[in-house]
């Protein structure tokens, strides 16, 4: 009978699997109320200063990309400084904005209170609008004046302010200063002139014994990050916004397929074909190394790329991104910021921690240590700011005019407009289709997704 | 009489101390598993949104609508306006109907998926979610040519480290170390090496080599991609399909071979008159383990393709925390769950049949 022993002992091993399966599968989609306690462990509470009884306990969700955890924590101890009887606890959260976005979301679904202050992005008031208070109601009136508008605007939903603004962030075009030199170019204004002079360069280095030179790296994977490039192109060449801000679908247009099918024709020409696998750091990463001769990236890499261990330390400006046929450049508007959640047990003082993080004296510390761009208009001419890094003062017309990706405008759809559009481009760039074809299919794409009309 | 009246008694009075017994076994299958199971299920009915304070409503079978409705559509040949002849493009070849126009948009849009052309006529396959589609396609694909590949590379590596040589329990230690690494580290390890350019081991090799231009694009480009998730898998996974197989090899009893070359049966004659015949049993239990845990692949797709290409484990993720449609989201995970029972099913039934014959 050892027949019948042997399929039973394989009908267990195949129930145990399938238990297993379900276990996982309940994982995900089961809003297991204990889940929200998983991630709050890795939390690092800031030194807790000797706890009374009365204290208040504040927890700020917030981004570990750099120093940034480091001037967070800093920020924090300031604020007991000034406020003894608060203790606030800094946690620190995933570095990819949509793993941050997952375990927030986890947060909101068991409305915890565990978390007080959220470090938000600047695609995501529109979405989460409903699980942050009013700051208005908070006291941030007074102060809101000094930030850019385009920022105050956007975290502004239905005349609620969700999120105080923190940090900036915009796309820029770095260049070589010394390759430019070598083949006697300015630096490109126009999409036209980089192809131009990218060709001439990569056929120049190619030849001088450099076979992993690929002059022109971006952001090309299948990812948000793609959507702001695209939207830069597109904007640059007056195509639009992909959706208005009066919620029309306006992606399907001569200027955007234009600008699309030129950019599909970089990759494997001046750009590598795995630009097409390229995030941030993967651009970074060939830019340090020495082997490109122009990167699209944001504000961080200008302190990087000035470190000890990149090639380009001393070799690179940075200028604003080349125009299309509407003549000037545009820079998708990125940065983050900082929200209350409205299952706070302490608004008040979560808030007071939230404005004073994102005020003129913390702001400034984090733009002159840590390079990061400043949400207050004043700093833009703040000396100590300048000196450190330069290009603020040069940019400053960048950074206020950002085109801001249509998220407000779509909410509480943002993402899976953004998913529909970052694929159809990409399938674009990996030549699998034309923009002529993709266009017109993401236009259906969206209407389903947002049941707004087309242009 | 009495005495077996008696014995039954004490026999019922067993039954039901066994059966209380069961019961914390079953209150925990019915707190980990069908609760969980339950609430997928019913979810899926809905259009629940994950994090949200909107409304759920019931919404029937429509989940499943939007996900796995498919469509074939004729596509006629264009017709000049002018001379009412059909067309021809360039090269002789007859210009159809453009697919967006044929497929239908109401109640629900269809997207093409492929176009094929059968006795002369084109048509086009329209499906209502072709990214899930793709998800299975791609799912099921990675799990038979990984399977297969572990199977054989396994058997071979099982065969090996069963012999006898000097430093075979190193050898068996060793051979462990890719499956005991965790999958995301595994991945990013990979990611390095499938760089796309000159940093990564495989294009400096196939440089080296003087195949490939130094920028081979393995994780981007749409024909690379699933292989790459394969060999990620197949290098992963085969040490602990080897284990199984060797654990199945030591249960053969030495004295069937000894007998065996007594009667003058090559190596070979041996393996397939005696190995492989009795090492069916464990085989199928591995392929089982194997083919249940593929089609269920998650990790290595999220780390290294994320959003480019999906398989039905990360779209199911993707739906649910991206768009945060959490009915949507139940519905693929008891799409998922129903392929993998199916695949589940007829593993039984095959290894049912395999055990009569070795009986």
């Amino acid at each position: 009978m050892r027949t019948n022993k042997m399929r039973w002992l394989t009908l267990l091993l195949v129930i145990m699997l399938m238990v297993g399966l379900l276990a996982g599968c309940g994982g995900t989609e089961d809003p297991a109320p204990e889940e929200p306690a998983e991630p709050a462990e890795p939390a690092e509470p800031a030194e807790p200063s000797e706890p009374a009884a009365g204290d208040v306990s504040i927890t700020v969700a917030a981004g570990a990309v750099g120093q940034e955890l480091e001037l967070t924590q800093a920020a924090a101890e300031r604020f007991m400084d000034e406020n003894p009887g608060v203790i606030v606890n800094v946690l620190d959260t995933p570095d990819l904005a949509q793993d941050r976005l997952g375990l927030y979301l986890q947060f909101f679904e068991a409305q915890s209170s565990e978390v007080d202050v959220y470090q938000i992005d600047v695609i995501w008031p529109g979405d989460l609008a409903e699980h942050f208070v009013d700051l208005n109601e908070y006291g941030a009136g007074d102060v809101i004046d000094e930030h850019f508008p385009a920022i105050v605007e956007n975290n502004t939903v239905d005349g609620k302010l969700v999120a105080i603004p923190w940090f900036t962030d915009a796309g820029l075009l770095y260049y070589r200063t010394d390759m430019l030199e070598k083949y006697d170019f300015e630096p490109p204004t126009t999409w036209d002139e980089l192809e131009e002079q990218a060709a001439a360069i990569q056929e120049g280095e190619r030849a001088d014994g450099n076979p992993d030179f690929v002059v022109f790296v971006w952001q090309g994977d299948s990812y948000e990050g793609l959507t702001c490039d695209a939207l830069e192109w597109i904007s640059s060449n007056d195509g639009g916004n992909i959706i208005s801000p009066d919620r029309m679908i306006t992606i399907n247009n001569p200027k955007a397929i234009e600008i699309v099918d030129q950019a599909a024709g970089w990759v494997g020409t001046i750009s590598p074909t795995g630009v097409t696998g390229f995030g941030e750091e993967d651009a970074r990463a060939v830019w340090q190394g020495g082997n490109a001769a122009f990167m699209r990236n944001w504000p961080y890499a200008y302190s990087l790329s000035q470190g000890a261990d990149s090639a380009v330390a001393g070799n690179f400006d940075v200028s604003p991104l080349p125009a299309g046929d509407s003549g000037a450049g545009a820079a998708t508007l990125g940065g983050w910021q900082l929200a209350v959640s409205k299952y706070s047990e302490n608004p008040e003082v979560a808030a007071e921690v939230a404005l004073f993080m994102a005020n003129y004296d913390n702001q400034k510390i984090r733009a002159v240590e840590g390079s990061m761009n400043p949400t207050i208009m004043a700093l833009y001419e703040d000396d100590e700011v300048l000196e450190a890094s330069p290009f603020f003062g040069s940019l400053y017309d960048v950074f206020i005019n950002a085109v801001a990706r249509p998220s407000t405008a779509t909410a509480p759809n943002y993402n899976a407009v953004s998913t529909a559009f970052f694929r159809s481009v990409h399938s674009v760039l990996t030549g699998d289709t034309d923009a002529t074809t993709a266009f017109e299919e993401l236009e259906l794409d969206l209407q389903d997704i947002t049941g707004f009309d087309i242009e | 009489m009495g005495s077996k009246k008696k014995h039954s008694e004490l026999a019922k009075r067993e039954e039901r101390t066994a059966y209380k017994l069961l019961i914390p076994a079953l209150v925990i299958l019915l707190v980990i598993a069908i609760y969980p199971l339950g609430q997928v299920f019913y979810t899926s009915f809905t259009n629940r949104q994950f994090a949200s304070s909107q409304e759920t409503e019931f919404v029937g079978v429509d989940n499943y609508k939007s996900l796995l409705s498919m469509t074939v559509q004729k596509l006629e040949q264009e017709v000049d306006p002018d001379t009412n002849q059909p067309l021809f493009d360039e090269e002789g070849n007859p210009v159809y109907e453009r697919p967006i126009a044929v497929l239908p948009r109401e109640p629900i849009r269809y997207r093409e998926y492929k176009q094929f052309s059968l006795f002369g006529n084109s048509y086009v396959l329209g499906a209502t979610d072709v990214d899930f589609i793709d998800a299975i396609f791609n799912t099921l694909l990675f799990t038979v040519s990984s399977v297969v590949l572990e199977l054989t590379l396994g058997l071979g590596i099982a065969l090996v480290v069963h012999s006898n040589f000097k430093g075979r329990g190193a050898t068996r230690t060793a051979m462990l170390i890719p499956w005991a690494v965790i999958t995301v580290v595994s991945a990013r390890m990979w990611e390095w090496m499938l760089a796309p350019n000159r940093t990564g081991f495989f294009n400096t090799l196939l440089d080296a080599m003087g195949t490939g231009n130094g920028r081979i694009a393995f994780l981007a480009s749409s024909d690379l991609q699933l292989w790459a998730m394969v060999a990620v898998d197949v290098w992963k996974t085969t040490p602990f399909m080897a284990l199984l197989l060797l654990a199945g090899m030591q249960t053969i009893p030495d004295e069937l071979y000894e007998a065996a070359a007594i009667d003058g049966a090559s190596p070979v004659k041996q393996f397939f008159s005696i190995t492989f015949p009795l090492l069916k049993p464990a085989m199928a239990v591995a392929l089982i383990f194997r083919t249940l845990d593929a089609l269920r692949v998650f990790d290595v797709f999220q780390v290294l393709l994320g959003q480019s290409q999906y398989s039905m484990a990360t779209y199911n993720y993707f739906q649910l925390i991206g768009n945060r449609n959490m009915g949507l989201a139940s519905a693929i995970g008891v799409v998922i769950f129903i392929i993998i029972f199916g695949f589940a099913i007829g593993y039984i039934k095959m290894l049912g049949v395999d055990m009569d014959e070795t009986a």
